[in-house]
């Protein structure tokens, strides 16, 4: 005769956790870190915002009242009654604003930067990484070498001949109109954003190519991959589903260090007088045309120089938070 | 060993000769250009410029000869005129340029007109460029003569004028940076979210979250406008040393020129400088120290018995920097480029502004100069990176 098994004895006194999915622990462990996680709702509430540039400013970013330069803040536009915000800048457009929408186009031109250099750095770094040789030869020595020369003097060059040339690369019609309707920009002036954001890209993915390298090369001499290569899958079915989602955490950090870097390396190139130009408003070139009101004036330049300051700071917190997230080796 | 350092030098070798050659070339098409100017000057009725004059001052340029010509003589100096062996002359009527191109006017896609070149006129032969002055070939040391910045007067004068300077600033950065990066990013690992790595790590933020001219900028009011305009003790902002005297309150009389006069002048582009290279660096050291601290052979350490000093300076430290090895090499072609922005805001006359000022007045020679060194230090510490890696880390070996 057989006892019945008690399941809900059993159950009631066994000591159960609940399962949780990588993804979920990461999140756990990022809630943690509180400047991380600060640092990501006040990035939520900045995108938020310039979403929403049309709705909540009054003025057009290329609206100019010449009579009414220097306002300080909180002037009033005497015959419609709409209010400066920040005042206005040194020709007398409003620069509540130009700084919001600024915000817009600088924030997409470092997003759209970081995503393609993101892929290229994958496919490099996983492509020389998993076959070696002297096709891993000849791509390092050409990473490191990018990586070393100033880059700065060379941006110069590059940016200065590609928006001078403005057809050297072509850009089909499409990507200007998407990238245009995204920034609130014609496709003419979404161009110029463009061009800025291969040029970043094309010194970004270099990081990315060296970082996915060196997992690759360690992922490939595991059991799993010889396991999956016994079974017959190709090169491609392993890069793909085996190397890059495991070697996805260095580069989810360096995406977010990248964010950071390019909101940076955007206002350094408006500073030698390249990247995108004026009548567009980028927080960049709002702070390099307003450098020189810097000691008489200083809130001009500090208007577009803090959420550069901000956002950078926030971009570099959420990649230390992911960074102690995505450790395998740090425990909760 | 031998045979891996042979075959990096060949590798460095070709890494300098096609960085050489892309430089030139992305130069050559770069906008603008030292004719920059000249086509407006013909235009215009004051001055009479004849085609013979543009065409003398395209070959003083050199911009008459073909690209190809161009590059092998400034690299190599040759060809300096026609072949000659046992007396008789080769290749005397080789094409090596144009000396009049036919320009046509057209409208590009912005509806601007714009010239292209379409054939040539009268062209550049081999035994034509003979007795043309030419550089000795930058490979063997002679970097030609400036166009522009200081007009006939040799490359190298040029460079050595300003080494000094950034030699001062970079040298001094550097050094400070080390002491006092390396044992903050030590400090704040040990202390890992303690007050002071939180502290610490936002301060190391902020210095990277700021682009580097609004920095500078920034020290410039605080530290020479506002208290020079409250009376306060201020330190002087521009240049490398001032040219007539000046007094500070609480610091007296400064003479032009003088140690105290370059140390003041010193301070500022230090500090930016120092405190942008101290965020990135003890960053580094504070991540790789991490990274050790959590290896076995640290607990091993610790569970000897050993004091937590010795843990750390002996067993984790040394572990921790072999990784720094790169980024201090890497200081090296710092040292001759210097910093080209912090060195604009504070006008310092070093490298790096040099660098601007060279590209700015399409002064080629100059800039060509300055990129080839920096290639070449970039290649040496590289490989030096290398070999220093397998001297701090026995476990790697070169093959």
């Amino acid at each position: 005769m057989t006892v019945p098994v008690q399941m809900d004895i059993i159950k009631a006194e066994a000591i159960t956790i609940q399962e949780r999915s990588p993804f979920q622990v990461v999140m756990m462990r990022f809630i943690k870190h509180r400047l991380a996680m600060a640092s990501l709702i006040l990035m939520i509430v900045i995108f938020s915002i310039t979403i929403l540039a049309p709705y909540i400013t009054s003025f057009k970013v290329d609206e100019l009242n010449v009579n009414d330069y220097f306002l300080p803040f909180g002037a009033v536009d005497q015959p419609t009654g709409r209010v400066h915000y920040f005042g206005t800048d040194n020709i007398g457009r409003d620069y509540f604003s130009r700084v919001v929408y600024a915000g817009r186009i600088s924030l997409t031109v470092a997003l759209l930067s970081t995503f393609i250099s993101e892929i290229v750095g994958i496919l490099v770094g996983a492509i020389s990484g998993f076959y070696g040789g002297w096709v891993d030869s000849i791509l390092m020595r050409f990473v490191e070498f990018m990586i070393t020369i100033p880059t700065l003097p060379l941006l110069l060059i590059i940016s200065s001949m590609l928006l001078r040339n403005e057809n050297l690369i072509p850009i089909p019609e499409g990507v200007l109109r998407v990238v245009g309707n995204v920034m609130l920009l014609s496709p003419k002036d979404a161009r110029n954003a463009v061009l800025i954001v291969i040029v970043l890209a094309g010194f970004g993915w270099l990081s990315a190519a060296q970082l996915m390298r060196g997992t690759i090369l360690s992922l490939r001499e595991q059991t799993f991959v010889e396991a999956s290569r016994s079974l017959g899958a190709t090169d491609i079915w392993i890069i793909f589903k085996h190397m890059i989602p495991n070697a996805m955490a260095p580069i989810i950090v360096d995406a977010s260090l990248n964010l950071a870097g390019f909101v940076v390396a955007e206002a350094a190139l408006a500073f030698l007088g390249f990247g995108i130009q004026d009548p567009i408003p980028t927080w960049g070139n709002m702070l390099s045309a307003t450098q020189t009101y810097m000691f008489d004036k200083p809130w001009l330049p500090l208007v577009p120089g803090t959420p550069i300051f901000i956002c950078s700071l926030a971009f570099n917190y959420i990649g230390d938070g992911l960074r102690d997230a995505l450790d395998p080796r740090l425990k909760l | 060993m031998t045979a891996y350092l042979i075959r990096r030098v060949l590798q460095s070798i070709l890494v300098v000769f096609v960085s050489a050659v892309a430089s030139y070339v992305l130069l050559s098409f770069a906008p603008g250009g030292p004719l920059t100017g000249l086509r407006q000057i013909t235009q215009s009725s004051r001055f009479k410029i004849t085609e013979e004059d543009i065409a003398r001052i395209r070959a003083s340029f050199e911009l008459d000869l073909n690209l190809p010509v161009r590059f092998s003589r400034w690299l190599i100096g040759v060809p300096r005129g026609p072949l000659v062996i046992g007396g008789k002359e080769y290749f005397g009527e080789l094409v090596v340029g144009c000396r009049k191109p036919i320009e046509a006017e057209f409208l590009n896609s912005r509806g601007v007109l714009d010239v292209k070149v379409v054939g040539c006129k009268e062209e550049v032969l081999l035994k034509d460029i003979v007795g043309r002055r030419t550089s000795r070939g930058i490979l063997f040391g002679d970097f030609g003569l400036s166009w522009s910045i200081l007009r006939d007067r040799p490359v190298s004068d040029l460079i050595a004028s300003r080494i000094p300077k950034t030699l001062q600033l970079i040298g001094l950065e550097t050094l400070l940076s080390l002491l006092i990066g390396i044992p903050l990013g030590i400090y704040s690992a040990v202390k890992q979210y303690s007050n002071f790595d939180y502290i610490f790590t936002t301060l190391a933020f902020m210095g990277t979250a700021m682009p580097s001219f609004f920095f500078g900028l920034l020290f410039i009011l605080i530290f020479s406008i506002l208290p020079k305009n409250a009376g306060f003790t201020y330190l002087p902002a521009a240049l490398s040393e001032s040219i007539r005297g000046y007094t500070i309150p609480l610091i007296g009389a400064v003479v032009a020129g003088s140690l105290k006069d370059r140390t003041l002048h010193m301070i500022l582009p230090v500090a930016v400088l120092t405190i942008l290279n101290i965020a990135g660096w003890s960053r580094f050291i504070r991540a790789s120290m991490l990274d050790v601290l959590r290896q076995d052979y640290v607990r091993t350490a610790r569970a000897k018995g050993l004091s937590q000093n010795m843990v750390i300076m002996k067993h984790a430290l040394r572990n921790a920097l072999i990784p720094f090895v790169t980024i201090v090499v890497f200081t090296i072609p710092g040292l001759f480029g210097g910093a080209i922005i912090t060195e604009s805001i504070f006008s310092w006359p070093g490298m790096g502004r040099l660098y601007i000022l060279a590209l700015g007045s399409y002064d080629y020679p100059v800039a060509m100069a300055l990129f080839f060194i920096t290639a070449v230090l970039v290649v040496i510490a590289t490989l030096l990176r290398d070999v220093l890696y397998t001297i701090v880390d026995p476990r790697i070996r070169l093959t």
